[in-house]
C-alpha cells in the first residue's frame, strides 16, 4: 500500500464519521427548537474539529491525537489540530458501521472481556483505520485497559515512530500530586513543541483559559438550573454535550462559551415557565445515572425511560460540574489549575483513577442537590474498578436512603446485555422500589 | 504436590505454598513478631522488614469459592482478589497487622477500598505507583516509600535507620540470588527441579521470615546438587503472566509432558532476576530505582514493553525454550493486551505460543490438559 492510499484508509472511518454528524445536524436542523439550535450548534463545532484533522492529513501539516482528560486548553493555546483516540465509541458510537468493527477486533483476537470503548480504537489502528498523527499525547487513568491502549499503539508499526507521551497520574489527589502531575504537562508541552514545531505563547494559554473559565462558569450556572423540579433538560440536552464542548473539540473557544451562553437561557426559560424535559412526559422519576450514557444504543433505551416511566435523567457522570475554575494569575498557576483539573475534577478520572472516595462522595451530593429519586450505576463491562466498587456504591445508597440498581452491559455493545433485558432490569427496579 | 525430590527443606517450603498458615509464621506471631501483608511485588518489602515487620504475600489459597466477597466485587472483576477478600472476611487474615497496597491493577486498588471499609486491620495503606519508568517516576516512588517509612513508624512506634534498610536490602538480595542459582538448576538438559515444584519454593519466599527462607533455599540446593532430574518431557516450556501461585497448575502442565523451565510472573523472574543496589549512598532511592527501573517489569508499566520483550527472547535463550504458554487470569485487561503484543511477537520469531485464560483457583483441568496437548502437538512434540 502506498503512502497516498494508506492515508486515505486511514481517513475513510474518518471521513464516515464525519459524514454521520453531517447527517445529524441534518436532522437536528429540521427541530425547530431551542434545543435543535444547540444541537446543530454543538455539531458544528464537531464537523469542524473533524474537518481540520482531515486537512491536515490530507495536506501533511501538524496534528496530534490525544484524549479529553490530557489538558485540551493546551492544544487551544497552540493552535494545534486534534482528535481524541476514543472519539468513535464516545461521540459516533450510534453510527451504522459500529457493529462491523465491533466484530473486526472480535476477529483479530483481542479479548472480549477488554473494555469496548479500547477495542474499537485497537481495531482502528491496527487495522490502519485512524488516521497517523504527528505526535500522539497518552493516557494513563483511569483503567487498566487505556494504558494498554497505549502500548499497543507503541507496538503496531505503522505507529511505532509517532512520539508518544503520555503524563503520569499519581493516585493521591493531593498538593504534591497536582504538582507532580503539572510538572508532567509542561514536560509534555516541551514534547508537543519539538515535535509539532508550535510554540505554546503563555499569554495565548490565558486568554484560552479565560474563555475556557468562561464556558465552565456557564456551565456551573447551568447546572444548577438542573436541581429544579421538574428538570428542565433530560438526556437529550444539556450534561453529556457540556462535558463534550468544554473538552472534547476546542476547549477554551468562544464557539463554546457562546454554546453554553445559549443552553443558559435555553434552561432558564424553561424553568421560569415550569416546563419539564419532555413536554408530553410528566417527571416522576429523577435519575442519576451514574458512567457515561449507553452511546452504542442510546436512542433505544433513553427515550424509553422517559417515555415508559417518566424518569428523567437529571444527573450522570458526565454531566456532573466539580471543577474549579483556572487561575489566570501566572503561568504556574495555570499548569497548576489545569493540572487540578485533568487529574481530580475531570469525569471518570475523577472517579476511578484514585481510591473509591469519589464515589460515595459524588453520589451523595448529587443525590442531595438534584433530588435524585434512584441511582443507576449501569455497570459497563469495561469499567473493572467501578465494578469493585459496587458494594461501596450500594452501600452509600443505603446510608442516605436512595434506591440503587447495578445492572451488568455494555455502553457500546447492545449484544453483551440486550436493551431488552436492561429495559426489564430496569422496570423490575423501578417496580419494586414503587417508583413511577 | 507429587515431588520426586527427597529434601527436608522442600517438604517445609512446599508445605508453606499450599496454606496461608505455616508454622514459620506462627512461631513469629508466637514471638511477638509483626505480620503486615502485601498485594503486588511492587511493594518494596525492605521497607517492613527493616523493621522487623514480616512481610507476608496476600494469596486466597485454600479458597473454594467467593460467597462473601461477592456482595462487594462483580462478575467482571478478577477472581484472585475475590478468592483472596473472601479468605479475609471469613478471618483467614485475622493474624495480619497491617495491610500494605499499591496502585497495582483496577482489582486489587479496590481490595484496598473494600477492606478499609469493612475489616479492622489496625494498619492499612495503599502507595502510589507511577505508571512510567523514568526518572521523575522513580522520585516520586522514593517519596513514597519515604512516606511508607514515617507511616510504619508512627503505627508500629519505632525507627528505621537506613543501616537497617541496607541489612533488609543484603538480605532481600541474598534470597535473590538463591532463587537465581535455583533457576540456574533449571537450564540442565534434565532439570533437577520442576516448574510445579520452583513455583511452590518462590511462593514460599512470601511467606515466612527472610533468615528462615533462605536457610530453607540453601539446604535444597545443596540436596538438588549433582541430582539427574526429570527425563520424562516432551518440550520445554515457559510460563508467562501475572498472578500464579498454586504449583497445581503448573503440575497439570507438566503431567502433559511440557516440562516448565522458566517463566516470566509475578512469583518468579520478575521478582529475583536483578538486586537491588547495595551501594548506594541512599537506600531510600535505591529502592524506588529498583521497584521502577531496574526490576523487570509488568505490563502496568507503560513505556516498558519492548524490554519486557527483550527479557523475554532473552529467557528463551538461556534456558532453550521451545514453547510459551501465556496465562491470563479472566478480566484482566493488562495482560490480554501483553499477550496480543506477545503472540504477534512471538509468531514473528517463530517461537510456538499458546493463551490461556484461567480463574484464580485450578479449575478446569480436563480443559487445560486437552489445550496443553494440542500445543505440544502443534509444536510436533
Amino acid at each position: 500500500m502506498d503512502r497516498r492510499e494508506a492515508k486515505d484508509r486511514a481517513l475513510a472511518r474518518y471521513r464516515q464519521e464525519r459524514d454521520w454528524f453531517a447527517f445529524l445536524l441534518e436532522a437536528a436542523g429540521m427541530m425547530n427548537t431551542p434545543e435543535g439550535q444547540l444541537q446543530v450548534k454543538l455539531l458544528n463545532i464537531l464537523l469542524d474539529s473533524k474537518q481540520k484533522v482531515v486537512e491536515c492529513v490530507e495536506n501533511d501539516k501538524p496534528f496530534i491525537a490525544a484524549y479529553f482528560c490530557t489538558a485540551p486548553e493546551l492544544f487551544t493555546a497552540m493552535d494545534l489540530p486534534w482528535f481524541m483516540i476514543m472519539e468513535t465509541p464516545f461521540l459516533g458510537a450510534t453510527a451504522p458501521y459500529i457493529m462491523e468493527d465491533l466484530q473486526g477486533a472480535e476477529e483479530m483476537g483481542l479479548g472480549t472481556d477488554l473494555c469496548t470503548a479500547i477495542r474499537l480504537p485497537i481495531y482502528y489502528i491496527e487495522s490502519g483505520q485512524m488516521p497517523v498523527p504527528s505526535a500522539v499525547i497518552g493516557l494513563l487513568s483511569p483503567c487498566d485497559g487505556t494504558t494498554m491502549l497505549q502500548q499497543i499503539l507503541r507496538h503496531n508499526k505503522a505507529w511505532h515512530n509517532v512520539p508518544l507521551f503520555c503524563p503520569d497520574p499519581p493516585y493521591t489527589s493531593d498538593e504534591r500530586a497536582i504538582k507532580y502531575f503539572a510538572k508532567e504537562l509542561r514536560q509534555m508541552v516541551k514534547f508537543i513543541e519539538q515535535h509539532t514545531g508550535r510554540k505554546l505563547d503563555i499569554d495565548r494559554l490565558r486568554e484560552v483559559c479565560e474563555e475556557s473559565n468562561r464556558s465552565y462558569a456557564l456551565w456551573q450556572e447551568y447546572n444548577e438550573l438542573r436541581r429544579a423540579v421538574p428538570c428542565p433538560h433530560g438526556w437529550e440536552i444539556g450534561g453529556a454535550q457540556a462535558f463534550a464542548v468544554s473538552q472534547c473539540f476546542r476547549a477554551g473557544d468562544p464557539r463554546c462559551t457562546d454554546w453554553f451562553r445559549q443552553l443558559l437561557e435555553c434552561g432558564e426559560a424553561k424553568v421560569k415557565a415550569g416546563r419539564g424535559a419532555n413536554d408530553y412526559v410528566p417527571e416522576k422519576i429523577r435519575l442519576l445515572w451514574f458512567d457515561i450514557m449507553p452511546y452504542g444504543w442510546i436512542f433505544e433505551f433513553m427515550p424509553w425511560l422517559e417515555q415508559e416511566w417518566g424518569a428523567i435523567l437529571v444527573m450522570d457522570m458526565f454531566s456532573n460540574f466539580p471543577y474549579t475554575l483556572i487561575d489566570t494569575s501566572s503561568e504556574e498557576t495555570m499548569f497548576h489549575d489545569l493540572a487540578k483539573r485533568n487529574l481530580m475534577d475531570v469525569p471518570m478520572i475523577r472517579q476511578a483513577r484514585g481510591t473509591a472516595e469519589n464515589f460515595s462522595s459524588d453520589i451523595v451530593r448529587i443525590v442531595k442537590d438534584y433530588k435524585i429519586d434512584a441511582v443507576i450505576w449501569p455497570g459497563h463491562m469495561g469499567h473493572k474498578d467501578g465494578a469493585a466498587t459496587a458494594g461501596i456504591m450500594r452501600e452509600t445508597c443505603r446510608g442516605i436512603g436512595v434506591p440503587f440498581l447495578h445492572i451488568g452491559l455494555d455502553l457500546f455493545d447492545k449484544r453483551y446485555t440486550s436493551v431488552d433485558e436492561v429495559k426489564d432490569k430496569v422496570s423490575q427496579f423501578f417496580t419494586g422500589m414503587g417508583l413511577g | 504436590m507429587e515431588t520426586t525430590i527427597k529434601s527436608r527443606a522442600f517438604e517445609e517450603l512446599a508445605a508453606a505454598a499450599e496454606g496461608i498458615m505455616n508454622p514459620a509464621v506462627q512461631e513469629w506471631r508466637e514471638g511477638g513478631g509483626k505480620v503486615v501483608g502485601y498485594f503486588c511485588s511492587h511493594v518494596p518489602t525492605e521497607v517492613l522488614m527493616a523493621a522487623g515487620i514480616l512481610p507476608f504475600r496476600m494469596r486466597g489459597t485454600g479458597s473454594t469459592g467467593t460467597e462473601l466477597s461477592d456482595a462487594f466485587f462483580s462478575s467482571i472483576n478478577c477472581s484472585f482478589p475475590r478468592h483472596t477478600f473472601n479468605q479475609a472476611l471469613r478471618g483467614e487474615y485475622d493474624f495480619l497487622d497491617g495491610l500494605l497496597c499499591v496502585s497495582s491493577c483496577d482489582h486489587i486498588r479496590r481490595v484496598y477500598d473494600n477492606w478499609k471499609q469493612n475489616l479492622d486491620t489496625p494498619f492499612i495503606k495503599i502507595m502510589s505507583l507511577p505508571k512510567k519508568v523514568g526518572d521523575p517516576q522513580a522520585e516520586w516512588y522514593r517519596e513514597e516509600i519515604t512516606l511508607l517509612k514515617g507511616e510504619l513508624e508512627k503505627q508500629f512506634n519505632l525507627q528505621i535507620s537506613d543501616d537497617q534498610l541496607r541489612d533488609a536490602i543484603k538480605l532481600r538480595n541474598e534470597t535473590r540470588r538463591l532463587q537465581r542459582e535455583l533457576y540456574d538448576l533449571r537450564k540442565a538438559q534434565n532439570p533437577a527441579i520442576t516448574g510445579a515444584e520452583t513455583l511452590a519454593v518462590m511462593v514460599a519466599g512470601s511467606a515466612m521470615p527472610a533468615e528462615r527462607y533462605n536457610a530453607l533455599l540453601k539446604t535444597l540446593l545443596h540436596d538438588l546438587n549433582g541430582v539427574n532430574g526429570t527425563r520424562d518431557f516432551r518440550a520445554r516450556l515457559m510460563i508467562v503472566g501475572s498472578e500464579l501461585d498454586d504449583p497445581e497448575y503448573i503440575e497439570v502442565i507438566e503431567e502433559q509432558g511440557g516440562l516448565v523451565v522458566t517463566d516470566s510472573i509475578c512469583y518468579g523472574t520478575r521478582t529475583m532476576w536483578v538486586d537491588v543496589d547495595e551501594q548506594a549512598a541512599d537506600p531510600v532511592e535505591a529502592l524506588a530505582r529498583y521497584y521502577i527501573q531496574e526490576r523487570p517489569s509488568c505490563p502496568r508499566m507503560n513505556d516498558d514493553q519492548p524490554r519486557r520483550a527483550q527479557f523475554l527472547r532473552d529467557l528463551i535463550q538461556e534456558f532453550q525454550v521451545d514453547g510459551v504458554i501465556g496465562e491470563r487470569m479472566l478480566f484482566c485487561d493488562f495482560w490480554c493486551a501483553e499477550h496480543y503484543m506477545n503472540k504477534m511477537d512471538f509468531k514473528e520469531a517463530g517461537v510456538p505460543f499458546i493463551q490461556l485464560d484461567r480463574e484464580y483457583i485450578t479449575s478446569g483441568k480436563g480443559q487445560l490438559r486437552t489445550r496443553i496437548q494440542a500445543f505440544l502437538e502443534t509444536m510436533g512434540k
